[in-house]
Parts: structure tokens; sequence; C-alpha cells
């Protein structure tokens, strides 16, 4: 403030001299000193009048003005701290979790990806047409190289596919999350490699093993050391040559965990039948980088004549993928997360709005005790609009000092929610408050200030002054219009409560019918691992008898019910769908069925007690020898033979393990569905072929124990160590563990939308206790009069749980007719349940109602507590 | 005088006390004292001015970038005042504004003296 001090300085000397140097030529014309002095004022003019005009011609008047008041309001604030606070909190609390919630929208949906012009980046993939709506599928290799060869609207397109490899690390067999990238996927994406080379169009031919690191891997394992570049490393028992190490903070794709290192697709393209020739191996998926000035639906109508042709050239393998699918990146990877954040950033939303509504209330309440402070003030010449401006300042500093203790309260709630958080949500984990944040609590804060300052100082701007100077010295103060709008605000609040409640109500109990599912599947006391056996130095039944080895040696193990080994685990990710024809229904190779396909050893549905409907389980005869066999699902038995006896039907399923190659199997038994993907989702058809039968990838354990199986872990990696050292054990996890993850997304939901809702309920009920208190100190002279006259006490009381209990249901109703039209929009996240199920109703309407007798009780007594002597005396 | 009934005054001069302003201010650098009594002057005291009013015009004229002060030594004695100059682009806008006025002036003029158009 210093120069604007200097300024005011300088034109007291500039004006000083002008009336000195008037004074001396009044002096020279023969005036005595005094007289002078005067003539000189005379002809210099209203001194103050002119500088306050110069003051105005700064510009900075207003300015002056708004922080003279900004001071002014302060110091109000500050002389009442315990409405200050209050109202502080309260604001708090709502531009708190406001910004919390819009920290994460921040983080998942509006932050763009970390690469150069990313907007041009695109998901791409071919839809399947044999299923209803958008459904994506995979591409193989030969559809990839064609997309890539033949596009006229990419400037680049990449691929990448996720797998898991060994690799001998500080003297221990590691499982690694890696991904295999074609050649050009860095730059596809815009990323260079920090250290060493790209790859490079060589690297896609068989035999030339390279490898990207990330970062973070060449740091823990190198120990950053830049000569790595070159030299080779194992895994897998191959040896790859290491090109180069992506920067810090390289990451592609986003997800938990990430991939460690990115490996050409060279030995995709090696051995007998390999991958890259296989056109309906569909595993890969696909980034693109638009053409500048190419729109998504452009190459989208490019890409989908390129798979047109594709389907009509290879009808075996791409009948139903005749067009593809074309998405911004960032738009796809948050594609599912958007409608929850939706929900949430509406639901906190009204939490704020309630926030309004209440400190709103608290302003009205304290202005009527104030209201003699701008009589006086409008009676000495302060304009409607000044005293308006003067209460805005006020209700701004209190929100924005709500704005910081809200921002504050944020950096808390974050961290809480990020431990809460379903980790399969894309980048939230680094969610924060970056500059986009505080501008939106800046945005909100003063928002929120005008909004709830603007009713009650609008009401005061209009009070009559007279009157009010008049009536300020009793407590009868309050117009009956304020009454009406404090009412308002009241019933307003409840209504927003409600709306909450009947949300999270639904919410709940939406979530505890997804507990009540039934899996299929007993997840008690049920341990599971994966070992990573390599496929290609094993031979076949080497790979089989280690199994049976490994289950012979858990099973001995104490405290060890049963033990087998399945694939995939329910609710794990994975997931594979192939391709079936049933004996006795011909249809052309491009119609073939397609189920998802599962693994089992001998007393896998025993240990995961999956009930087995007819027939009989897997034996020791379904092994390396024997008649090759088959169990399905209920569901499936359904879809395929609603009218046959499944057992005995025979079915040749497309899958070859270079011993059993597709051969015809019988059907031996049926199981019980269960949930595979969720457990809101239906139970899909599915068919389990004998391990032993169908060696393709590495099943999991399933261990039942008598107590706590994760105690068990260590002994099972035992077990493992001594059959073979070399072979890692990795995904260690509880099946209560996987129970649990598969319920994360609607239990966070649920969590937040009901913090939620007991904020607005506390709010709600804190609003109308204030009311109610406010209207007994305003009408103490009444009651106390009535009482006096002969009135019961129990009158007094009734009076006020009346009035409390009339706004509440006013509330209510509204909140109802609201919420008729608001939950509709998270009718998508309930599960067996509809928006307007009436026990929620039912139960939200009573605890509202009990909530605000609760809440008027104590003013009620109160008032039935008023001694008429005293009161009257004191009036 | 309230506050508004000077201000509208103020806003009545303002369009000419600036040109006035700009115009005395082409001798060269003066202080707000000479400015003054250079306008009264040459008006030959008709425009009874208060000088205190240039100060507000002064200042706005400054903000505008038409001209500049600095606090220099007056070479007649030996203490500082706060000289006032005139930009290129006050002289610009001088020009501009005198050309306002004529044409003002002769709109008025028109109107008063028609005959004297015809002669």
């Amino acid at each position: 403030m210093r120069w604007w001090r200097k300024r005011d300085a300088e034109l007291e000397r500039e004006l000083e001299s002008d009336l000195e140097l008037e004074e001396e030529e009044q002096r020279e014309n023969g005036l005595s000193a005094e007289e002078a002095r005067y003539a000189a004022r005379r002809a210099f003019g209203n001194e103050t009048l002119i500088r306050e005009q110069t003051h105005e011609a700064w510009g900075w008047m207003r300015l002056e003005r708004l922080i003279e008041d900004l001071r002014y309001a302060m110091r109000l604030l500050m002389r009442a701290p315990g409405f200050t606070i209050t109202c502080v909190l309260i604001l708090a609390i709502g531009i708190g979790a406001t910004t919390a919630i819009f920290s994460l929208v921040n983080t998942v949906l509006l932050r763009s990806l970390p690469f150069p012009e990313s907007d041009r980046l695109v998901w791409v993939s071919q839809q399947d047409h044999s299923l209803p709506g958008v459904a994506p599928e995979s591409l193989s290799y030969p559809d990839y190289f064609d997309w890539r060869a033949q596009n006229h609207t990419l400037d680049g397109i990449a691929s990448y596919t996720g797998a898991t490899v060994t690799m001998e690390l500080k003297g221990e067999s590691q499982r690694l999350d890696i991904q295999t990238v074609s050649s050009n996927f860095f730059r596809v994406l815009g990323a260079a490699p920090m250290l060493g080379r790209d790859l490079s169009w060589e690297d896609e031919k068989p035999g030339n093993h390279a490898v990207m690191l990330s970062y973070s891997f060449w740091q823990s394992q190198f120990g950053a050391e830049p000569e790595i570049v070159g030299k080779s490393i194992t895994m897998n028992g191959h040896s790859y040559t290491v090109a180069g190490v992506m920067p810090e903070g390289f990451e592609f794709p986003i997800e938990n965990p990430a991939p460690v290192f990115w490996k050409s697709i060279a030995d995709e393209a090696e051995g007998k039948s390999p991958a890259s020739e296989q056109r309906g191996f569909d595993t890969l998926s696909v980034i693109a980088r638009l053409r500048q000035g190419v729109t998504v639906e452009q190459a989208k109508a490019d890409l989908s004549v390129i798979a047109g042709n594709l389907a009509r050239q290879y009808p075996d393998n791409n009948k139903q993928y005749s067009s593809a699918l074309v998405e911004p990146e960032l738009a796809h990877m948050t594609g599912d997360t958007r409608p929850a954040m939706r929900v949430l950033f509406g639901a906190v939303s009204l939490v704020l709005l309630l926030v309004c509504a209440n400190v709103a209330g608290l302003l009205l309440a304290r202005g009527s005790k104030r209201s003699a402070e701008f009589a006086l003030r409008a009676a000495i010449g302060a304009s409607p609009a000044a005293i308006i401006r003067q209460l805005l300042l006020e209700s701004l500093s209190l929100s924005l000092c709500g704005g910081m203790a809200g921002i504050a309260l944020a950096f808390g709630l974050i961290r809480a929610m990020l431990t809460l958080m379903p980790v399969e949500i894309p980048r939230i984990e680094s969610a924060s408050i970056d500059g986009r944040v505080l501008v939106f609590v800046l945005i909100v804060s003063v928002a929120t200030g005008l909004l709830f300052g603007a009713f009650p100082a609008w009401r005061l701007s209009r009070s009559a002054p007279a009157r009010a100077l008049r009536e300020a010295g009793r407590s009868l103060a309050g117009g009956r219009a304020q009454h009406r709008l404090h009412n308002g605000l009241v019933v307003v609040q409840t209504a927003i409560g409600m709306v909450l409640l009947i949300g999270a109500g639904l919410l709940m109990r939406s979530f505890v019918r997804i507990l009540d599912v039934n899996p299929g599947f007993d997840s008690k006391h049920v341990l599971t691992s994966r070992v990573g056996v390599p496929f290609d130095e094993t031979k076949h039944d080497q790979h089989y008898i280690f199994y049976q080895q490994l289950l012979e040696r858990i099973s001995a193990l104490p405290g060890v019910q049963a033990v087998s080994a399945g694939w995939p685990l329910p609710m794990s990710r994975f997931n594979a769908t192939v391709s079936f024809n049933i004996q006795g229904r011909p249809v052309a190779m491009g119609d073939q069925p397609s189920e998802s396909l599962g693994l089992a050893m001998p007393g896998y549905f025993e240990t995961m007690k999956i009930p087995l409907m007819a027939g009989r389980d897997f034996g020791e005869q379904d092994g390396l020898t024997g008649q090759p066999t088959i169990i399905v699902n209920q569901a499936f038995a359904r879809k395929y033979f609603p009218h046959d006896h499944p057992i005995g039907q025979h079915i040749q399923v497309g899958v070859g393990d270079g011993l059993f190659e597709h051969p015809v199997r019988e059907i031996v038994g049926v199981i019980g569905d269960i949930k595979r993907k969720g457990l809101t989702a239906d139970a899909d058809p599915q068919y389990y072929l004998p391990y032993a039968q169908a060696l393709i990838t590495n099943p999991y354990l399933v261990v039942k124990t008598n107590g706590g199986p994760a105690a068990m872990q260590a002994a099972i990696g035992a077990a493992v160590h001594e059959l073979d050292r070399s072979v890692p054990v990795y995904q260690a996890a509880t099946m209560e563990e996987y129970l649990y993850k598969s319920a994360a997304q609607p239990r966070f939901q649920t969590f937040l939308l009901s913090c939620f809702a007991v904020i607005a309920l506390a709010l709600a009920a804190i609003g109308l206790y204030g009311l109610l208190s406010y209207m007994v100190v305003q009408r103490t002279f009444e009651i106390g009069l009535r009482i006096a006259l002969g009135a019961q006490r129990g009158d007094a009381l009734r009076m006020i749980v009346l009035r409390g209990l009339t706004l509440a249901l006013a509330g209510l109703v509204l909140g109802m007719a609201a919420s008729a039209v608001l939950t509709r929009l998270i009718s998508g996240m309930l599960f067996g349940i509809r928006p307007t199920d009436p026990l929620t109703l039912a139960a939200t309407a009573a605890l509202l109602l009990a909530v605000s007798v609760a809440a008027s009780c104590v003013p009620a007594f109160r008032a039935s507590r008023l001694d008429p002597m005293k009161t009257l005396r004191e009036q | 005088m309230t506050i508004e009934q000077a201000r509208q005054r103020a806003n009545l001069l303002q369009g000419t006390l600036d040109m006035l302003i700009l115009r005395t201010l082409l001798y060269g650098p003066m202080h707000g004292h000479q400015i003054g009594k250079n306008i009264q002057r040459t008006t030959n005291d008709f425009l009874q001015m208060q000088h205190g009013s240039l100060y507000p015009a002064l200042h706005r004229l400054e903000r505008r970038g038409w001209v500049t002060s600095k606090w220099e030594m007056a070479p007649d004695r030996n203490r500082e005042f706060k000289y006032y100059r005139l930009t290129d682009k006050g002289r610009k806008q001088l020009v501009v504004e005198e050309s306002q006025w004529k044409q003002m002036a002769e709109a008025v003029a028109r109107i008063m003296w028609p005959a004297a158009e015809e002669s």
C-alpha cells in the first residue's frame, strides 16, 4: 500500500505549492499575510473536493472504498467470533467437500493425458456385430498390420498388449507386468527415450528382441546405470537387448500395476504358428494419433472401410467385425467412471446449496439484530446500494475464509477418499489440488458468498429506517416478509436434505442387495495364488505332473481342507471367449457360437463349493491320456440344450495346446452358475476343460483352509520352492479379497453419498433449530404474555414443535417431488431396487421427521420454561 | 453546491478544459500554477475558474498518456515543482479536440448568425 500513500503525499505537495505561489502573488499585490492566505484559498477552490476528484481521476476510488468496506467487514466479523467461526466452519464443510470431489473429477476426467497434442490420440477397436450395442473387440496382429498399412487418416497407429513374464531379479524369480508393443508405440504417443534409442521397424522382425525400460525399473533394478543400453536381460528364458530407458513419469497404458518395461513384438512372430500370423487371435489394444485436422468421425469411416474389406476377405475370422470403433483416448479411458463422478458431483453441489441456505439463515437472524445499525446508516444518507455492498462484502469475507478452511479440509478428504477408493479408476491416485482446483475454489467461494449474502442483504436494505429505529429497542423487529424468507430457507434445506437422504438410502439398500447376491461359490477360507511354470522349457506331461505333485504337497500341509487349481478365477479380470461347435449342428466357420472358457483340475468345483448339478466332476480319467471331456454350467445348458439332456452331448472347442488340437469332447457334467464378472452382472454361459487337456495358461491354486487363509501363504510358497526354486509365486490373495474388490465401486459410492446425506441432515437440523430458537427469542414477550394470561406451558411447547414440524413436512414434500426427478439419474447405479422404492422413501421420511422434531424440542422446551414475570419486566 | 452539481459542471467543462490545458502546454513544460495563470491571463480573466480544478484534469490527462509529469527545479527559484509536458499522443489529441471544437463552434454560429454565413 506504500505506493499509493506516496501518490497521496505527492498530490498534497503539488496542491500545497500551488497555494503557496498564489499566496505569494497575493502578497505582492499588497495584501497582508493573513488576507493573502484567504485570497489564495478562495482562488484555489474547494480543496477537499479537488482532492476527491483527483482521486477519481486516478481511477482508484472504487477500490479504495472497497478496501475500506472490507476492513470494516473484517472488524465486524472479528467482533462476533462465535458467529463467524460457526459460519466459516459450515462453509468449510460445504466448500471443502465440493473441492475434494471436484479435484477427483479434475484428475480423472478433465486433466489431459500427459502426451503432446494428446487430443489427437484416439482409442481404436473393431465392432463385434454379433452382439447388440457397442461391443468392441481387440484386434489380431494381421488385422492390425492391415489397418496400419491401409489407413489414410492416421499419423500412426500402435498396438499394445499386456503380459506377465518371469525374470530373475536379485537372485529370485519374479513375475512382472509388462507390455508387448509395436515399434511405433512411443512415437505415436509422442514420447522419446531419455537414454538409448527408440524401437525401430527392425525390432518387429523375428529374433530382434528389444526392450524399453521404465525409469523406475531402471532405477530400482539397474541402479540407474547408463551403460545398461545395449546390454541384454533374460526373461522367460530368452535374452532381450535393452534399447533404451523412458523418461521419469512416462506410463502407458495407464493402469495398475504400471508396466515395468515394454518389449518389441519380435517374439510374437516366432515359433511354429506365430501370433503375428493368426487372424483369429484377437488380443491387441490399439492407440492411434489422428492426422492434423482429421476428425474422429473421418478416422472411423476410413478404418471401417478397411474392416469391411477384411470381413469380406477373411469371413472365417472377421465376418462379424465389419466396422471400426474410434473414440478420443481420454474419453475412452474415463468413460466408465463418468456417470458415477457426475452423481457424486451433483450430490456435493446439493450439499453446498444447503450450506448456502444454512448460512443465509444465520445471516438473516443476525441481520435483524443489526437492523438498527443499518437503519441509522440509511437515515444519515447511506444508499441501499451502499448497504447491500457492505453486507455482501461481509458475506464474501465469510465465504473466502470458508474457502480457505475448505482447501485445508479438502486436502484431508482427498487423502481419506484415496484410501477408500477402488483402485480401478485410472489416474485417480494422482488426485491433488492444482491450479485449476484453486480457481474452482475461488469461483465457488465468491458464488457462495453472493448467493447466501444476497437474500439477507436485499432484505435489510429495504427496511424502513424510521420503523426499524423505533422498534430497535424491542425484540419484535423483523417483519413478516423476513420471516417468510427465513422459513423458505429452512424448507429448502430440509428438501435438499431429503433428496440426499433418499439418494443415499437407495444406494445403501442396493448395496445390501449386492452383498446378498449368491456368487455361486463359497469364498470363505479360500486362498489363491498363481505359480509361473514356464511353458517353453517344460514338456507337456512334466508341466501337468508339476501341478499334480504341488497339489499333493499342499494337501498334506496341516490346516488344508482341500486344494485344486482352475482358471479364470471368478471376479478376476481375466477372461477368454473361444468359439466352438456342437456335434450335429453344423454352422459356417464365421457363425460359430463362442462362450467363456474355463480350466479346472479335479476337485476345483468341490474346493470352491460350486455345486455339481448333474453328471460328474473331472477326475483322474480326464488326464493327459484320457478321453477328451468338458463340463458346462447351467446357463450354457439352458442356452444350447434347452430341450435335450446335455450330458453325453459332444462339443468341439477351438482350443489347441499342441497335444490336444481341437478334439471332440463329451459333456460329462453340469455345474451351477457363478458370477464370473461381478456380483451385479448376470451369470453367463461357461464351459470348463480339464486342465490336463488344455495346458494353455498357468491356473490359480485354490486352497481351502481351516482357519485364516492368509497365514497359509508362506507354507504354500515353501511347497512350490521345494519342487522348483526357479518358479515364482504371484498374485496371492484370498477369495474374500476378490469379492470385496468386486463390490468396491458401489461401496465407495454408497459411503460418499451417505456421508453427504449425514452432513445434509445435520445442517438441515441446525437450520431448523436456528430458526426456531430465533423465533422463541423474538417472541419472548408474546409467549411470556400468553403464559401470564393463563396459557399452559404445554401450549407454548406444542406451538414451537408444531411450527418445526410444519416446516419439516413442507421440506419433505418438496424433497420427495424433487427426488422423483433426480433419483432417475442414479437408477443406473442401483441394483435390484427401483428409484421409487417405497421402503426407502418411508424410512427416509421417518428419519427426517424424527430429527426435525428433535431439533425443535430444544427451543420449544426453552419457550415453555419462560418466566412470565421476568420476561414482561425486561421488555 | 452539492457534490452532484459540482460533478455535472465538471463534466460540462471537462472537455473544454482538457483542450485548453493541452493548448497551453504547447508553449513548453509548465507546472499547475503556471498553466492556471496562463489560461486566466490569455482569456483576460474571462474564464473565472478556480485553478484548483485544474488538478483533477491534469491527473486525468496524465492517466490517458496525453501529458507526462516530473518534479523539477524551477529555473527562477530554488525549489521543485511538478512540471507537465505534452506527449506526442497529447499533441494528436489536441488536433482532434481542436477540430471537434471548431465544428461545434461553426455549427452553433450557423444557427445563431445565419446571415453571417451568406456574406
